[in-house]
């Protein structure tokens, strides 16, 4: 779909992946770090939050965007796990040590240099997923790296332990509800440096940074790691692309991402050959409700009936800006109308590069308007409906989107969209908001402990995936995916227990499972050691291979069973040999005709009536040897 | 040259002496591992003493252990040079005028984002630049009167407090907010109502439980709520804070029946006894009660003198006469008994309660389960202590006793009319009857249920 030169282009992205860590408690207070799902809150607590001056006296200009949204913020909790630290009503508690062990851990395994002594800092959000306004955080680890496949080196900035954020749950009103079960969960986040130059390097990248992570202790749930990825060109600015939840998306996303850039670019270059400045660019909307007030657009209508206001503002030169695509189904109009949305609350916006039909307004009417707005042929005008404090912001927001086109790309925290494509977020934070917590004392990495833990590191991952690839004659995706569904030490004991087949381990945790689970069981009901007795009775040919299935299903429906239990339940007391022989033979002595019509043949219909009767007692490949023999020999017989 | 390695002891002074480094020059750092670059910041004095501190360029602050420097190069220099914008504070006429004062405390002060120090902000133009709001409401004259932690409040600030709270009085000012540390807020309301008779303007203290330099501050709410009160035409020293976690309602306490209860949580005030006076939200007052001094034209009169030798005991098993001793032979005038259940002390300490009130040592009896009343009737050890010539104190809080006692104890030295005021009614600090609901009232739920 693109076909971009990034080396031209001087494609930079970097990196930033947050993981939250598997601990029993929070980072700071001793709450239960455990999602509650979908159960319904205890209490709710209204807040406000209010921007607070930076170092140099001024308002961050990321936090005042915040602000001027107006939001109310409700705090959603739960009696039994939340507690009066996560409202912002009670100092810090001490820092989890398990948290900060496995964050050690993890930029040790990045070659980083470690701090001995860690200072907490705030970093403010008004957004509200913070109760405090800020998240407590702190450095650990700084100039690590990252090797990828073909031996390139990213380098790590830094490696931080921190606080996770509340969960959003909805917005309604002006009013943004946030959960706070997730809130305070320990939060590494590693932060490449900006030497990632295309994008499937940048998605290479943070595979590689998962699977490191995921051969720690940290949460292998969906939604426990999230990466963020800055990308700029030559030409464009960093842009900030958070809740990236897939790597397969950062390609797209980086194309994409580009694209936008270099239209953005576009648009400048085409404004200066048409000689627009930024000194035509109008101060103030004009009011249009009175010209308006009878207009045929029913939309229009009702809104102004119902005591709101319409505003238009005249771009001149800027026919055809509008219209132009950035990205794929995402024109320039999108861009500013997604950014009032956002700031203002308001619907969206009209403008002249659209089908003004679709909105019934006459074409009386739209000469009425051109006239009220001195708007000419070459410019394009936008019209906006809403109560006057929306459309102020509204105004302010377009006005200075607008005079932005003779800068080029505007500095932003971007969202990506499943489509691929990107929305505004909000303003791209300076660095006027990481402050000292006066709450809290400096927290230790003792030397010792630090050595302790170098001794016992992990292997690479992708070392792993490869030796174990090699060693047990599996593909390596698999290995990779036993990594990312935290299954790779379950897989080690296993394959203890039960060396001989190394396939049917993989089989079982990846597609029995998913398949399982797909029916709607819960497939954690098998827990690790009902695994490890599964493969023992496979060990010791108390069960055949087939039965795994069947007792996984089981278990899941019946997690009181135990494994033993389950295994006479479903009557799957293996068969010996001779038993075995027994059944074939009698089979085979019934079925002359059709070996005598189809010879070795009949070996498959065969082989499924004897299963049937013995599926899960013995191994298949043990049945197909024996009937193999037995129907030959009546063969041998028949002649 | 102290001052310039602040907090720095042991290897990390010598090593930064060895390179002639300061607390905010700009240095690089190389360590066997790496290279670090960032301001040297000063140190708490309590912290570990072989680490330099360094501010990164991403702001994070992070300690480096002496034994791994290698070395030290000085690049540069950043003074902390913090300014707030200077914002002049709006004047309006129509707006009433009110007086700030100011006393120290989280309300009025902001982070030194370099040092992480807290440093007053108190000028009208910062309080406008912070809480804009405020110049809807009044007009603001702005007075820094003392700079204090409220742990180390003392009866002569009360007094000058109450000077200032009658100039302000007669120079017209519609209304007096008090911004005072959270710790020791009812003291000085409880001080203030004994000390200023026939108040004729509302005087408001308010605080803040979490400092103004935080996104989810209290400060700005509890301004524009007492900001609100004092304009009102509630005459009393009176107590506004958030009444509920959340950031919706202030509530108003009277200044003797109030008390910080919680350690951090916003909504710690309490009034106890009773139910507060009202609420204030949205700019709007609303009253729960009608029995509080209007508004008026009367002459504000000032009466601050104040005993200090006056001990608040809190009674607990195992106490001994030696304690009480003490008192008196340090020459104590008043002890006033934060007492068990309905007012008891052990009967250990007989003799020297016996000993100290033949001495003329008025002692007063409150109870330390803060509601209730001490009730000294009951048992024989309440019988016992008032045939002593304890004063039963009612349903004074422990802390407001002490003041009061204070207080009376600075009006007169005759023992009859000491314990006539001490049982007369001064500010609203005795309750008549102490309605079912005090002891629990939660005021979220009597206003979901229309019960105020």
């Amino acid at each position: 779909m693109y076909n971009f030169d990034y080396e031209e282009l001087g494609l930079k992205c970097g990196l930033e992946i947050h993981q939250q860590l598997d601990t029993e408690t929070k980072l700071f207070c001793r709450c239960p770090s455990k999602l509650q799902g979908t159960r319904e809150p205890d209490f709710n607590t209204m807040r406000y939050m209010r921007p607070v001056l930076g170092e140099m006296g001024t308002f961050d200009k990321a936090m005042l965007t915040e602000y001027k949204k107006g939001k109310t913020i409700i705090y959603e909790g739960y009696n039994d796990v939340i507690c009066t630290y996560e409202l912002d009503d009670t100092p810090p508690f001490s820092c989890n040590e398990e948290a900060r062990k496995i964050a050690l851990e993890l930029a040790l395994l990045l070659d980083a240099n470690i701090i001995e002594e860690m200072h907490v800092s705030r970093k403010n959000y008004l957004d509200g997923s913070v109760p405090s306004g800020f998240q407590r955080t702190m450095i650990l680890g700084t100039d690590g790296y990252i090797t990828l496949k073909n031996g390139k080196k990213i380098r790590i900035a830094i490696l931080s332990l921190e606080e996770e954020a509340a969960r959003k749950i909805k917005t309604e009103n002006k009013t943004n509800f946030y959960r706070l079960d997730r809130l305070g969960i320990p939060l590494v986040e590693v932060t490449t440096q900006p030497d990632i130059n295309t994008p499937e390097e940048c998605r290479e990248c943070a595979e590689r940074i998962g699977l490191l992570l995921w051969m720690t202790n940290v949460k292998k749930v969906l939604g426990s790691i999230r990466q963020d990825i800055n990308v700029s060109i030559k030409t464009g600015t960093r842009i900030e692309i958070k809740g990236v939840q897939k790597l397969s998306w950062i390609p797209l996303l980086i194309n994409h991402e580009i694209s936008r850039q270099v239209n953005l670019i576009e648009i400048r270059e085409e404004l200066k050959n048409r000689k627009v400045s930024e000194d035509d660019i109008p101060q103030e909307p004009v009011d249009l409700t009175k010209l308006m007030g009878k207009t045929g657009s029913k939309s229009i209508a009702t809104g102004i009936k119902s005591g709101k206001k319409l505003y238009g503002l005249n771009f001149k030169g800027f026919k055809g800006i509008f219209g132009k695509e950035l990205m794929e189904d995402y024109r320039f109009g999108t861009e500013v109308s997604s950014k009032v949305k956002i700031i203002s609350g308001l619907k969206g916006i009209i403008h002249s590069d659209e089908k003004l039909e679709n909105y019934n307004f006459s074409p009386d009417e739209i000469k009425k308007i051109q006239n009220k707005l001195n708007s000419k042929e070459k410019d394009c005008f936008v019209l906006v409906l809403g109560t006057i404090k929306e459309l102020k912001k509204a105004a302010d927001v377009i006005i200075n989107r607008i005079k932005y086109t003779f800068k080029g790309v505007p500095p932003e925290t971007r969202k990506a969209l499943d489509s691929g494509n990107t929305e505004f977020l909000r303003e791209l934070h300076g660095g006027a908001r990481l402050y000292p917590d006066t709450d809290s004392q400096a927290i230790m990495n003792p030397v010792e402990e630090t050595k302790q833990i170098q001794k016992t590191l992990p292997n690479y991952p992708w070392d792993i995936i490869e030796d174990y690839a090699k060693k047990y004659k599996v593909e390596q995706s698999s290995i990779k995916k036993l990594i990312f569904k935290g299954k790779l030490s379950l897989f080690d004991s296993l394959i203890d227990i039960y060396p001989a087949r190394p396939s049917i381990i993989i089989t079982t945790l990846l597609n029995t499972a998913k398949a399982i689970k797909r029916e709607g069981k819960i497939i954690e009901n098998i827990t690790n050691n009902d695994y490890k007795k599964i493969f023992l009775e496979l060990k010791n040919k108390k069960i055949g291979k087939e039965a795994i299935e069947d007792i996984m299903r089981l278990k899941t429906d019946s997690p009181n069973l135990t494994i033993e239990q389950s295994i006479e339940n479903l009557n799957l007391e293996s068969l010996s040999i001779e038993d075995l022989k027994i059944i074939i033979n009698e089979i085979v002595n019934k079925s002359s005709k059709i070996i005598k019509e189809r010879g070795m043949r009949s070996m498959g219909p065969l082989m499924g009536e004897v299963m049937k009767k013995v599926r899960g007692k013995i191994d298949g490949e043990i049945v197909s040897k024996e009937l193999k023999i037995q129907i030959s020999n009546k063969l041998k017989e028949m002649k | 040259m102290e001052d310039k390695l602040k907090g720095y002891k042991g290897k990390s002074i010598d090593i930064l002496k060895k390179y002639t480094i300061e607390i905010w020059d700009i240095i690089q750092i190389t360590t066997k591992k790496t290279q670090l670059e960032g301001i040297v910041m000063p140190r708490s004095e309590y912290s570990a003493p072989d680490f330099i501190e360094i501010k990164l360029e991403n702001n994070y602050n992070v300690g480096i252990n002496v034994s791994e420097i290698q070395n030290i190069k000085k690049i540069g220099k950043r003074e902390a040079n913090y300014k707030l914008p200077e914002k002049e504070f709006p004047y309006n006429k129509d707006l009433p005028k009110l007086q700030l004062l100011g006393t120290g405390g989280t309300v009025a002060s902001r982070l030194d984002y370099t040092t992480g120090a807290v440093i007053p902000s108190f000028t009208p133009s910062e309080l406008f630049s912070s809480v804009p709001e405020l110049a809807e409401i009044c007009n603001l004259d702005c007075e820094i009167v003392f700079e204090i932690l409220s742990e180390n409040m003392k009866f002569e600030y009360w007094q000058k407090l109450a000077e200032k709270i009658k100039q302000a009085v007669n120079s017209g000012f519609v209304g007096v907010v008090i911004g005072h540390g959270t710790d020791t807020m009812s003291f000085t309301s409880a001080a203030l109502s004994f000390m200023l008779k026939d108040l004729s303007i509302p005087v408001v203290l308010t605080g803040s439980q979490r400092s103004s330099d935080r996104p989810s501050s209290d400060a700005a709410l509890n301004l524009i709520n007492a900001a609100t009160v004092a304009t009102s035409d509630i005459a009393e020293v009176v107590v506004t804070m958030l009444g509920s976690p959340s950031h919706d309602y202030g509530l108003i306490h009277r200044g003797t029946i109030v008390r910080k209860m919680h350690s951090s949580v916003r909504d710690t005030f309490r009034t106890i006894d009773d139910i507060p006076l009202g609420m204030v939200r949205d700019r709007k007052i609303k009253t729960f009660k009608n029995n509080y001094r209007k508004r008026s034209r009367s002459e504000t009169i000032i009466n601050t003198n104040f005993e200090k030798k006056v001990a608040l005991i809190y009674s607990y098993p195992g106490m001994e006469n030696e304690q009480i001793e003490f008192y008196i032979d340090k020459g104590y005038k008043g002890i006033v008994f934060a007492g068990t259940g309905l007012g008891h002390v052990s009967t250990d300490v007989y003799t020297a309660i016996e000993r100290a009130i033949q001495e003329g040592i008025t002692i007063l009896m409150t109870t330390q389960t803060l509601h209730g009343f001490v009730g000294m009737n009951v048992y024989s050890t309440g019988r016992e202590l008032q045939h002593l010539g304890v004063i039963p104190g009612r349903n004074l809080l422990p802390e407001v006793g002490y003041v009061k006692l204070g207080w009376v104890l600075g009006q007169t030295n005759d023992l009859k009319e000491i314990k006539e005021l001490l049982l007369t009614n001064i500010a609203g600090e005795f309750i008549d009857r102490e309605v079912p609901i005090a002891f629990n009232y939660n005021i979220d739920e009597l206003l979901k249920n229309k019960k105020l």
